[in-house]
């Protein structure tokens, strides 16, 4: 009975299986899993302007937000700030290496590259530059979602500041701000992008003959 | 209602395509990706990271976690001993937060995953519209608990005035930056599906 089947006519549901007809949705509509509740498909509002727009912009704040730093201790006369960047290279020179690799990956490296992966992708779309190597590439994107904390380290930032003002005095930087708006930019980068309008135009642009 | 699984399907848990199941590993014909029907030996490979996890949860709680220099005198705080002192100190939120980050959620975590494996294997109380909701707040909480890890790395670099005041990192921070992320290799390997078929059969 498998060759009956016309996949493209259903969706099934990720959390549970659940098997639907293909709906048709126009922009900013969602279908939901009847059974479980969970997003069946979503077709997001200009998705590829806006994640194109969300993730440029990131990119442009990657490097004050990295680069200027974000607090700063005044403690019986002295005073030190550090940055995103320092952040590592004292980590390193003090020998913690394991937080070291942790904050570069999570709160540095992964988001900096979805944030150009958003940008390449969407760069692709909005100039019909489609290439078959968007298929892979679009595979690994998916790789790293569950790995961007920026937003747990902002909350670490917080709590951090929480900690210090009480016994000396604090002193915040733009980088804070920028560090924001990174944050800001690459959420809204990776909400932005709509994953099934972007697998339905790359299936129908490269679609394999079905042997 | 029917399932992709009963029609002979398969969705690709990468691009969403549904696939005739012919062979596994099925190649997706959208994207070119391997993958199988369910994700393979789920329940073995959440107990096994479930567990490491477990393991390495202990050392985290034993050893410190941060050591406090000031005028050359060392004072280490474990995860416990640090939010008792916010709580000495009179700043409740952050101990409740710090209190939910790096215990309430690796242990809710790790014993969570223990139960859903459990449930799946035994069939016992299935309710899999709960149990998958469940599912779904263990996952979304789980890098929240590298709370710590990144509270106590800037601590480390902010506070650095030589001998006056300098923080270090203690060897727990190793193990629990170890537990969170096998909490996240277990809760990334469990298949929630694996919840509605016990419930089919």
């Amino acid at each position: 009975m498998n060759n009956k089947i016309n996949t493209a006519l259903f969706v099934a549901c990720q959390q549970c299986d659940a098997l639907y007809d293909k709906p048709q949705l126009k922009q900013g509509q969602l279908a939901k899993c009847n059974r479980c509740g969970s997003m069946l498909i979503e077709r997001k509002v200009d998705s590829i302007e806006r994640s194109f727009n969300w993730s440029l912009a990131g990119l442009m704040l990657m490097l004050p937000a990295i680069l200027l730093p974000i607090m700063g201790v005044t403690l019986a006369g002295q005073f030190h700030q550090a940055s995103l960047f320092d952040c590592i290279l004292v980590l390193i020179d003090r020998g913690f290496f394991m937080i070291a690799c942790l904050v570069f990956l999570f709160a540095i490296a992964v988001p900096i590259v979805r944030l150009s992966g958003a940008l390449y992708l969407s760069y692709c779309f909005k100039f019909n530059k489609l290439k078959p190597s968007l298929l892979n590439f679009f595979r690994a994107y998916h790789h790293l979602d569950h790995w961007a904390m920026l937003n747990v380290f902002m909350l670490g930032i917080v709590v951090s500041m929480y900690k210090l003002i009480d016994d000396t005095e604090l002193s915040v930087n733009l980088g804070l701000l920028a560090f924001i708006f990174w944050l800001i930019c690459s959420t809204m980068s990776a909400v932005a992008l709509d994953q099934d309008y972007i697998w339905d135009k790359l299936e129908k642009a490269f679609a394999k003959d079905e042997a | 209602m029917n399932t992709a699984k009963q029609l002979g399907l398969a969705l690709c848990p990468k691009c969403r395509k549904l696939n005739s199941l012919v062979t596994e590993p099925v190649q997706c014909s959208r994207c070119n990706g391997l993958f199988y029907q369910r994700k393979r030996n789920s329940l073995q490979y959440t107990l096994a990271w479930n567990f490491a996890a477990l393991l390495a949860f202990i050392p985290a709680n034993l050893y410190p976690i941060m050591i406090v220099y000031q005028l050359g005198i060392g004072d280490e705080a474990t995860i416990l001993s640090g939010i008792g002192e916010f709580i000495d100190h009179g700043l409740y939120p952050i101990a409740v937060i710090i209190f939910t980050a790096s215990i309430i959620v690796p242990l809710l975590k790790i014993i969570g995953l223990f139960v859903l494996v459990y449930k799946v294997h035994t069939g016992i109380r299935l309710k899999p519209d709960k149990h998958s909701k469940f599912y779904h707040m263990l996952e979304f909480l789980g890098p929240w608990s590298m709370l710590d890890v990144f509270v106590v790395a800037l601590m480390v670099t902010v506070v650095e005035l030589g001998f006056v005041t300098s923080v270090a990192a203690g060897p727990a921070i190793n193990y629990f930056t170890i537990t969170v992320i096998f909490t996240m290799f277990a809760a990334n390997s469990f298949d929630p599906r694996l919840l509605w078929d016990k419930k089919a059969e």
